[in-house]
C-alpha cells in the first residue's frame, strides 16, 4: 500500500512540475499554433539561469526566479522576432525543421558556454530538505513549493487569459490571425508577446526544477516531448486542460511504481522481472500518440 | 516493360539537367580510381547512404507534403534485422535485406493506419512519438543487445564476401550503394510520373478537392508511407553490414530522422534532385565541420552550433530549398 501511496503523490507532484514546464507550450503550441522544439532547450536554459545566478550572487535559489523570467522572455521575443517571425511565412516544415535548429543551436551553445557536466544545486532553503506525511510517504520540500508556484502561475496565465483585454486579443490572433488584424489588433506583437510569456514562464519552471534535478546541456528533449503531450491531451489552447493532463502525466511516469506495486502485492513473478524503469518515458509518447489518434481535441480543447 | 522504358525516360527535364546528372554519375563512377583519403570515401558513403534516404523520405514528405519525421525508426528496422539474422543464423545480406523491408513495411501499416488520421504538425509530432517508442523498447531488449547494440567481426568471414557484403576496403561499399543509389533515382523518375505520384501531388495541393476527385487520400498516403519505408530499411540494411556495429541510439535517434527531413527540405522537396543535392551539400559539410572543429579542445559542440545556424537560416529564408533557388532563376530569365 506504502509503494501506491508514495507512487500516487509523487507522481501527481511531479505531475505540477510537469505541468508548469508545459505551460509555455500551451501559449506558444496550443494557442498560437506554432512548433517549439526548442522548448525543453528554453527550461535547460532556465535552470543555467537559476543556478548560476544564485552561485554568483550567494542568493538562495527561490530568489533567482525573476532573473529566470526576465532572461526567459527576453530570449522568448528575440527569438520570434529574430527568427521564428520568418518561418511562419514559409510552409509547416519549415516550422518544424527551424525550431529544430533551434534546438541544436542553444544545446550546443550551453554545453561550450558549460560544459557537458551534471552540475546540481547543493545549498539552498529547500534543497534537500523533505518530510514525512505519514505511512513512510516522503514529500520533498522542493517538490511542493514548485506545485504550489505551478498552481499560482496557473491561476495568473489563466486570469491574463480571460480577464484582460490584453488575454482577448491574443485569443482572437490565434483564433483567427487575419481578423484579428482588421480590428486592429497587432498581431505581430501579439505572437511576440505570447513568445515572451511563454519563455518567461518555462525559464521559471526550469529555476524551479534545478533545485531537484541536475542539470545538463542534454535534459531538453524528454521535456520536450513531455510537454508536447501535455499540450495535446489537455487539449489545444486550454490553460486549464494542460494543468490536469500535466498531472495525468505525472501519474504516466509513475507506471513503474505502479506496475511494482502490482508485482509485489500480487506476487507475480513475470511481472516482477519486466525492467519497467527503463520504459518511463515510452509511455509519455504511447500516451502522445493514442491521445491524438483516439480523441485529437484532448480533455478540454476548444481547437481542433 | 512500359514502367521499365518510365523509368528510365527523363525526356521532361531540360537538357541542361540531363547533362549535368550524366556528368556528375561519370564522375561518381570513377571517383574510386583518383587518389583519395578514407575520410573522403566515407563521406561518399554518407553520402549516397544519405540521399537514397532522403528520396524515400521525399515521396511521403516531398510529394505527399506529410511531415514525416519518424524514419529513424525504419533505418533501425532494417539495420536490427540484418544485423541479427547475419549474426544469429548466418543469413546472407541479399536474403535478410528483403526480410527487414517487409517487416519494416507491416510495421509501416500498423501505425501507418492511425497515423495518418493526423494533420500537419500534430502529424509530425505522432511519427517522432513513434520512433522514439520503438528505440526505447530496443535499448532494454535483450534479444538485440539493448543498449550496447549488436556487432560482426569481419574477420569471422573471408572478405570480400559478396553474399554477406562484408568487405575490407571500401571500395565495394562504394559500388554497391551507388547501385542502389541509381537504381533510387530510377525508381523515383518512374514514381513521380506514377499514377500514385499524381494523386500524392493533388493531395498535397488540396486534400478535399483529391477526395472529391475519386482518390482514396488515407490509403494513398498510407502506400506512399510504405514505399518510403522500404527505402529507408534496405538503406538500414546495408548501415548495418556497412558499419558492422550498431545500438539504437546512432540508428533510431531523433537526428535521423530530422536529418533524413532536411536533406529533402534543403535540396528541395518534392522534386527529382533535390535529396541528392540536399545529402551533397549537407552530409560533406556536416563531417567536415566535425572534422575540423568539432576535435579541437574547447571547442566541443561548435560544429553543430554552425549546423543549427544553418538549418535556421535555410528554414526561415529559403524553405523551398536550393532546387527552389534554381528554378526561380531559371524561371526569371525565361520570362
Amino acid at each position: 500500500m506504502d509503494i501506491l501511496l508514495g507512487s500516487l503523490v509523487s507522481g501527481l507532484l511531479l505531475g505540477m512540475v510537469l505541468a508548469l514546464v508545459a505551460l509555455g507550450l500551451t501559449i506558444i503550441f496550443g494557442m498560437m499554433d506554432i512548433v517549439n522544439f526548442a522548448h525543453g532547450e528554453f527550461l535547460m536554459l532556465g535552470m543555467y539561469t537559476g543556478l548560476l545566478t544564485s552561485q554568483a550572487t550567494g542568493l538562495d535559489p527561490l530568489f533567482t526566479l525573476p532573473v529566470a523570467a526576465l532572461v526567459g522572455f527576453l530570449l522568448g521575443v528575440l527569438c520570434y522576432a529574430g527568427f521564428v517571425k520568418y518561418l511562419l511565412r514559409g510552409p509547416m516544415i519549415a516550422q518544424l525543421l527551424g525550431t529544430f535548429g533551434l534546438m541544436l543551436f542553444l544545446r550546443n551553445m550551453a554545453l561550450m558556454l558549460f560544459g557537458a557536466n551534471d552540475r546540481s544545486l547543493q545549498t539552498g532553503i529547500l534543497v534537500g530538505k523533505s518530510f514525512d506525511i505519514g505511512s513512510g510517504i516522503i514529500v520533498s520540500a522542493t517538490k511542493l513549493a514548485v506545485a504550489v508556484l505551478a498552481v499560482l502561475s496557473f491561476v495568473a496565465i489563466w486570469l491574463l487569459m480571460n480577464r484582460t483585454r490584453f488575454g482577448k486579443a491574443l485569443t482572437a490572433t490565434a483564433l483567427n490571425r487575419q481578423g484579428a488584424r482588421y480590428m486592429g489588433i497587432p498581431t505581430e506583437r501579439m505572437n511576440a508577446l505570447a513568445w515572451g510569456i511563454g519563455g518567461g514562464s518555462v525559464t521559471v519552471a526550469g529555476a524551479l526544477i534545478v533545485n531537484f534535478w541536475a542539470v545538463n546541456p542534454y535534459v531538453g528533449l524528454t521535456f520536450t516531448m513531455i510537454a508536447f503531450t501535455v499540450v495535446a491531451l489537455g487539449g489545444f489552447g486550454s490553460v486549464p486542460g494542460a494543468f490536469f493532463a500535466g498531472l495525468v502525466v505525472g501519474l504516466i511516469t509513475e507506471i513503474p511504481g505502479f506496475w511494482d506495486f502490482f508485482a509485489i502485492t500480487f506476487d507475480i513473478d513475470w511481472m516482477s522481472e519486466v525492467p519497467m524503469t527503463s520504459f518511463k518515458y515510452m509511455w509519455i509518447y504511447v500516451a502522445y500518440f493514442v491521445i491524438m489518434v483516439v480523441r485529437p481535441r484532448g480533455l478540454f480543447g476548444w481547437k481542433q | 516493360m512500359e514502367a521499365i522504358k518510365n523509368a528510365l525516360d527523363f525526356s521532361d527535364s531540360p537538357r541542361l539537367d540531363r547533362t549535368v546528372a550524366l556528368l556528375v554519375l561519370a564522375l561518381f563512377l570513377v571517383f574510386p580510381l583518383f587518389p583519395h583519403s578514407a575520410f573522403a570515401m566515407a563521406t561518399m558513403i554518407q553520402f549516397f547512404m544519405f540521399a537514397l534516404y532522403g528520396m524515400g523520405w521525399n515521396t511521403i514528405g516531398g510529394y505527399g507534403g506529410q511531415v514525416d519525421l519518424g524514419k529513424a525508426q525504419y533505418v533501425g528496422i532494417g539495420a536490427y534485422t540484418t544485423m541479427v539474422l547475419l549474426t544469429r543464423w548466418d543469413i546472407p545480406f541479399w536474403l535478410s535485406m528483403p526480410v527487414g523491408a517487409a517487416l519494416a513495411v507491416t510495421w509501416s501499416f500498423i501505425i501507418g493506419y492511425p497515423l495518418f488520421k493526423l494533420k500537419g504538425h500534430y502529424f509530425a509530432i505522432a511519427t517522432i512519438a513513434t520512433s522514439l517508442v520503438l528505440k526505447d523498447l530496443f535499448e532494454v531488449w535483450k534479444f538485440v543487445g539493448a543498449s550496447r547494440g549488436l556487432g560482426v567481426s569481419p574477420t569471422k568471414y573471408s572478405p570480400p564476401d559478396f553474399v554477406r557484403l562484408i568487405f575490407r576496403e571500401d571500395v565495394y561499399y562504394y559500388y554497391v550503394i551507388l547501385c542502389f543509389f541509381v537504381a533510387g533515382v530510377l525508381y523515383m523518375n518512374w514514381f513521380r510520373k506514377s499514377r500514385l505520384g499524381f494523386q500524392l501531388r493533388s493531395i498535397k495541393d488540396n486534400e478535399d478537392v483529391a477526395r472529391s476527385l475519386g482518390i482514396n487520400v488515407h490509403w494513398a498516403k498510407i502506400k506512399t508511407y510504405a514505399i518510403a519505408t522500404a527505402f529507408v530499411s534496405i538503406v538500414g540494411s546495408f548501415h548495418a553490414v556497412y558499419i558492422k556495429n550498431i545500438e539504437p541510439e546512432d540508428t533510431m535517434s531523433l537526428d535521423i530522422s530530422i536529418l533524413i527531413a532536411l536533406m529533402a527540405m534543403l535540396g528541395g522537396a518534392g522534386s527529382l534532385w533535390g535529396p541528392i543535392i540536399g545529402a551533397g551539400v549537407l552530409i560533406p559539410l556536416k563531417s567536415y565541420l566535425k572534422e575540423w572543429l568539432g576535435a579541437k579542445a574547447g571547442l566541443v559542440g561548435i560544429d553543430l552550433v554552425l549546423y543549427g545556424l544553418i538549418i535556421m537560416i535555410i528554414s526561415a529564408f529559403e524553405p523551398r530549398g536550393l532546387w527552389g533557388i534554381v528554378e526561380k532563376t531559371r524561371r526569371r530569365k525565361r520570362i
